[in-house]
C-alpha cells in the first residue's frame, strides 16, 4: 500500500513537471541553473551544488523522458530521462570545449542550452499530443 | 525480511571495504578485511533471494543498482587516488580543462594539421572531459573525486539497466531479465572496465544501450527506435573509436538483418547471400578501421603472418581458443573469465537450434543477430591477436562486447533451468507443493522432492551468489606495482600549497601520476612531464646518478619556471639507490621536506 501510495506520488509529481503549466518547470530549471552559476563563482557549496543539480537533472531529466520514452515504465522512463540528459550535457559541453573552454561562463551556457533544448523537447511534445 | 538483511549486509560490506582502506598497497586484495568476501557473499545471497521473490521489479532493480555501484568502486575506497592505471593520466588531462589551461578541447589548436586536429577532436577524452568538468562545476567538487567515481557510478547505474532491457528484449521473463542485470557482474572483464575512469569505460556503456536499441529497432518499425540506435552508436564513438566502430559495424548488422527479415520467405537466394557478404563486411571494418589509422597518427598497425612463423603451434592453439589468458593465468580466473561467455554461446546456439524448428518465432531475429554479433567479436578478436601487429590497445577489450552480448543469455539459460526444476517437481509430485502433504509420500520420494526443494532454493542461489563474488577475484588484479602512495600524494599536495611562484618537479613515473591527479599534466604554473616524456625521463635520469643542481636548472629552463624540486621514494627505487641518492643529493642540495616517515625526500632549487 505504502509502495502503491509512493508510485502514485511520483506519478502525480511527474506529470504535474511535465504538464509545466505557464512554464513554471522550465523558469524552475533556469533558476537552478542561476544558483549554479552563483554557486561555482562565488559561493563555492557543494551543498547548495548538490540541490540545485538535484533539481535541474529531475526536471530536465523528466522533460525528455515525457519527450522520448513515454511508452516506458517509470522507473525505466526516468532512468533513460537521466541517460539522456547526461548525453546532452556531454555533447554540447563538449562542442563549447572544443570552440573554446570550460569555465564558469562558457558551463553556465552549457547548461542553459542544455535546459532549452529539454524544454523545448517537452513543449513540443506536449502540443504534438494536444493535436 | 530479504531486504532488510540485505541493505543491513551491504551497509556491513561499505564499513568493512571502508575499514580496509590504506595509502600503501599495491592490489586490494592485500589491504581487504578477511571478512569482507564472506559478508559480500551472503550479501549476494540475499540479493538473489530477493530476485527470486515477488518484490517489484522497480526495488529489486534498485538493490542491484546499489550492489553494482559498490562492486566497481573497490578503487576509488580502498586507494587513495583510485586504479594506478590510465585513469590517472586521463585526470592530469582532464584537469587542464577543469584548469582552463588549454582552450579547443585536449586535442588544442593550433594542432599539426587541420586533419590531425579534426580527428583528434573525436578523441574520447573530449567527451569524457566535458562531462566530468561539468559535474564537478555543478557540484562544486574538485574534479578528482568526480573523476574516480564518474565511471563506476555510471556503470553501476545504467549496465544494469540496459542488460535487463536487452533480456527483456530478447523475451526474457522479468526474473530473468533482472537476473541478468545482477550476472553481468560476474564477469571480470566487465567489472574491471566498469571499475576505472577511462573513456573506452564510458564507451562500453554507450555501446550496450545502442546494443539494446538495435534488438528494439529488429523487434518494431518506430523510426524513435532507430534514431535513438543511431544516437547511443555516435556516443560510443564520441567516447572512444573502439566501442563506436563495434557500435556502427553492429548497426550495419542490424540493417542487414531487418531487411532479411522482411524478404526471408523469399525463394530466391539473394537475401541469404547479402546477410552473408554483410556478416564478412561487418568482420572486417574493425581490423580495416586499425590500419585507417595509420593516415592521422603516428601509430602503423599491420596485418601479419609474423606470429604464425614465430610462435609454437601448441601457443598459437591456445591463443586461438582461449586468448590472452594461456599467458601465466590460474586455472581459475581463465575458468572465471571463460565460462560465462562459454554458457551463453551454448545457450545461444540451443535457442538457434530451437528456433530452427519455429523459424516464425517472435525472437528468432534478435537472437540470430546477437548470435552473428558474438561470432563478429570472437572472430575479431582473433583476427587482431593473430594476424596484426602495432595496435595502439590491448585486444583483450573486445571481451566486454562478447561479455554484454553473452550475459542475457547466461540469464535466460538459468532461468529456463530454474523453470524446468519447477515443472519437473509441480508435475511429478504436486504434493511437494505443500509442504504438509509431504508425509503421504514414500521415504524415498521425500527425499528426493527435497533434494530439489534444495537445490531450486538454496543450492542455485547459493552457486549463483559464490559465481558473482568469486569473480571479482578475476576482475581486480592480484599482481600491481605499488599504488599512489599517501606520502606521495602529500608531498604532491605540500609542494602546490607552499609554493607561490612557477615550479617545476622532477620524479619518476609515479610521482607523475601523484602530480597528475592534484595539478594535472603539463600546469604551466607547477609543471609535470607526462608519463612518456623523454626530456623528464632523462632529466630523472641524469638526477639518480648525479643529483646536482644544474639538472634543475636545466629544467627550469626547458619549463620555464623559477623553482625546481627533485622527489625521490623509497619504495620505487629500492633502500640501497634511495639511501645513496638522498645522502648524495643531501650534499649539494636543500632538503625542502621529507614524508612517509623518511620513505620520500624533496630537494630544491630555486633560480
Amino acid at each position: 500500500m505504502t509502495t502503491y501510495k509512493r508510485v502514485n506520488q511520483f506519478t502525480k509529481v511527474e506529470n504535474r513537471i511535465v504538464a509545466n503549466r505557464r512554464c513554471v518547470f522550465t523558469a524552475v530549471s533556469y533558476l537552478a541553473v542561476a544558483i549554479l552559476s552563483v554557486n561555482t563563482a562565488f559561493v563555492r557549496s557543494v551543498i547548495l551544488g548538490a540541490t540545485a543539480s538535484l533539481i535541474f537533472f529531475v526536471i530536465n531529466a523528466l522533460f525528455l523522458a515525457h519527450a522520448l520514452f513515454r511508452k516506458e515504465d517509470d522507473f525505466f522512463r526516468l532512468m533513460f530521462g537521466v541517460l539522456l540528459l547526461i548525453m546532452l550535457l556531454g555533447f554540447v559541453g563538449w562542442l563549447i570545449m572544443i570552440v573554446y573552454n570550460l569555465d564558469a561562463l562558457r558551463f553556465t551556457l552549457t547548461l542553459v542550452i542544455v535546459a532549452s533544448l529539454s524544454s523545448s523537447a517537452n513543449i513540443r511534445t506536449k502540443y504534438k499530443n494536444a493535436t | 525480511m530479504s531486504e532488510i538483511i540485505y541493505m543491513c549486509l551491504t551497509a556491513l560490506s561499505f564499513y568493512l571495504l571502508i575499514m580496509s582502506r590504506t595509502g600503501e598497497a599495491r592490489t586490494v586484495w592485500q589491504v581487504l578485511h578477511p571478512a569482507f568476501i564472506p559478508v559480500l557473499f551472503v550479501a549476494t545471497f540475499f540479493l538473489l533471494a530477493i530476485m527470486f521473490s515477488s518484490e517489484k521489479t522497480t526495488n529489486k532493480m534498485l538493490f542491484i543498482i546499489v550492489y553494482s555501484i559498490f562492486i566497481h568502486s573497490f578503487f576509488p575506497i580502498v586507494f587513495p587516488a583510485g586504479d594506478n592505471s590510465g585513469q590517472q593520466m586521463i585526470l592530469g588531462q582532464i584537469r587542464r580543462v577543469f584548469d582552463n589551461t588549454i582552450i579547443h578541447g585536449l586535442s588544442g589548436w593550433p594542432s599539426q594539421s587541420l586533419q590531425i586536429f579534426l580527428v583528434e577532436m573525436f578523441d574520447g577524452i573530449n567527451l569524457q572531459a566535458a562531462l566530468s568538468v561539468i559535474f564537478a562545476r555543478m557540484l562544486n567538487v574538485d574534479i578528482f573525486y568526480v573523476h574516480l567515481f564518474f565511471v563506476p557510478v555510471l556503470w553501476g547505474v545504467f549496465i544494469p539497466i540496459a542488460s535487463f532491457l536487452t533480456t527483456k528484449t530478447l523475451g526474457g521473463g522479468e526474473k530473468a531479465s533482472v537476473l541478468s542485470s545482477l550476472l553481468v557482474s560476474a564477469f571480470p572483464y566487465a567489472t574491471y572496465f566498469g571499475a576505472i575512469s577511462v573513456p573506452n569505460s564510458l564507451g562500453f556503456i554507450f555501446f550496450f544501450y545502442s546494443l539494446c536499441f538495435m534488438l528494439k529497432y529488429l523487434a518494431s518499425n518506430d523510426s524513435k527506435t532507430a534514431y535513438l540506435m543511431v544516437a547511443f552508436s555516435l556516443f560510443s564513438f564520441l567516447s572512444h573509436y573502439l566501442t563506436g566502430i563495434m557500435s556502427f559495424s553492429f548497426i550495419f548488422l542490424a540493417v542487414v538483418f531487418k531487411a532479411y527479415e522482411s524478404e526471408k520467405r523469399s525463394p530466391c537466394v539473394i537475401p541469404r547471400a547479402s546477410l552473408i557478404v554483410s556478416f564478412f563486411l561487418c568482420l572486417s571494418l574493425l581490423p580495416m578501421s586499425f590500419i585507417y589509422l595509420r593516415f592521422v597518427g603516428s601509430i602503423t598497425p599491420v596485418f601479419t603472418i609474423a606470429k604464425f612463423q614465430e610462435l609454437p603451434a601448441e601457443e598459437i592453439a591456445g591463443l586461438l581458443l582461449v586468448g590472452e589468458l594461456i599467458y601465466g593465468f590460474d586455472l581459475q580466473t581463465m575458468l572465471l573469465v571463460v565460462i560465462g561467455p562459454a554458457l551463453g554461446l551454448l545457450w545461444m546456439i540451443c535457442l538457434l537450434y530451437k528456433l530452427e524448428k519455429k523459424p516464425t518465432a517472435k525472437f528468432s531475429t534478435p537472437i540470430l543477430f546477437l548470435f552473428a554479433a558474438f561470432m563478429v567479436v570472437l572472430i575479431d578478436y582473433r583476427v587482431l591477436k593473430l594476424l596484426m601487429e602495432g595496435l595502439p590497445l590491448n585486444e583483450e577489450r573486445l571481451w566486454v562486447f562478447r561479455d554484454f552480448i553473452a550475459v542475457p543469455f547466461v540469464a535466460l539459460a538459468i532461468c529456463s533451468a530454474v523453470s524446468s526444476v519447477n515443472k519437473f517437481l509441480k508435475a511429478r509430485h504436486p504434493s511437494a507443493m505443500f509442504l504438509t502433504r509431504l508425509r503421504n509420500l514414500s521415504k524415498r520420494n521425500v527425499l528426493y522432492v527435497l533434494a530439489l526443494l534444495l537445490t531450486l532454493n538454496v543450492l542455485i542461489p547459493t552457486v549463483l551468489a559464490g559465481w558473482v563474488t568469486y569473480s571479482l577475484r578475476a576482475a581486480y588484479p592480484r599482481i600491481a606495482p605499488l599504488q599512489t602512495t599517501w606520502y606521495e600524494l602529500e608531498a604532491v599536495r605540500h609542494i602546490e600549497e607552499n609554493t607561490e611562484e612557477k615550479y617545476v618537479v622532477i620524479g619518476d613515473v609515479w610521482t607523475i601520476f601523484a602530480g597528475e591527479v592534484i595539478v594535472g599534466i603539463k600546469n604551466p604554473r607547477a609543471y609535470y612531464f607526462g608519463e612518456f616524456n623523454k626530456t623528464g625521463y632523462d632529466l630523472f635520469l641524469n638526477m639518480t646518478q648525479d643529483p646536482s643542481p644544474q639538472w634543475m636548472l636545466h629544467a627550469m629552463n626547458y619549463t620555464d619556471t623559477t623553482t625546481a624540486y627533485f622527489i625521490i621514494t623509497e619504495p620505487r627505487v629500492g633502500t640501497e639507490e634511495y639511501n645513496r641518492i638522498v645522502t648524495e643529493a643531501g650534499t649539494r642540495l636543500p632538503i625542502y621536506d621529507v614524508f612517509g616517515e623518511g620513505k620520500l625526500h624533496i630537494f630544491y632549487y630555486t633560480k
